[in-house]
């Protein structure tokens, strides 16, 4: 990763995939399992979203293996692939961090769904722990 | 588009003739402002013969150790090229480039 007059350079693959997401607070988030790109309207592509998951990472692998995850992950959901739109990226160094906090993204729905439904019944899950 | 369509993809001149293979992706952040910083915006191909080891970044970084493996992978990426955004004529696959 360099610093250039016109702007910070960084190499995809090496300085952002597979690197760790932590929040404004420092939790951590996820993984860049991939970035997703879009044609800006002066024709340039630009980097838009991180994308989320094994749905995301699986055609990153090549031969039967991608195929595989691919086809285990597609059958779990059938939702949306998570996303995390790029314009709350703070910071890439070793990790990537954001402005938004976890509580906001709602990027990891089965966790959210055990939290809410079977963890906050518990007793003495309200109280933190001493 | 996913950054992964383009790495791995194969390279190939307007003749068709083969240039190589995607290994990432160069970025500049100089793009519209998205949120609080400038977009990262896709300069450039780093287009190898082969794949083997550009992870590892000993073809990018001079002075990577151990000396060893930093040999071994800048010469195996000895002809690494790094293809600007707008020679791309077309993402493919193959992306093809002009001229």
């Amino acid at each position: 990763m360099t610093e250039t007059s016109h702007g910070r350079v960084l190499d995809l693959n090496m300085h952002l995939l597979d690197r760790q997401v932590v929040d404004r607070d420092g939790r951590f988030v996820c993984k860049v399992d991939d970035v997703e790109l879009e044609r800006g309207a002066d024709g340039a592509m630009y980097v838009a979203k991180i994308l989320i998951g094994p749905r995301a990472l699986g055609p990153r692998f090549r031969g039967r293996l991608g195929v595989w995850v691919r086809a285990i992950a597609e059958r779990l959901s059938t939702d949306p692939i998570p996303t995390i739109d790029f314009a709350v990226v703070e910071d890439i160094g070793s990790a990537v961090k954001l402005s938004a906090s976890l509580d906001d993204l709602r990027v990891a729905p089965l966790e959210d769904w055990v939290r809410d439904h079977i963890v906050s019944r518990v007793p003495g899950s309200r109280h933190a722990s001493e | 588009m996913r950054a992964s369509d383009l790495i791995g993809r194969d390279v190939v001149r307007a003749d068709g003739t083969a240039v190589g293979v995607v290994t990432d992706l160069r970025c500049v952040q100089d793009g519209p402002v998205r949120g609080a910083h400038a977009s990262l915006r896709i300069d450039a191909l780093l287009v190898s013969r082969h794949h083997v080891g550009s992870l590892l970044g000993y073809d990018r970084r001079k002075r990577q150790g151990p000396w060893l493996i930093r040999v071994i992978v800048r010469y195996l990426h000895r002809h690494m090229q790094v293809v600007p955004w707008a020679d791309v004529v077309s993402e493919g696959p193959p992306v093809r480039l002009r001229g």
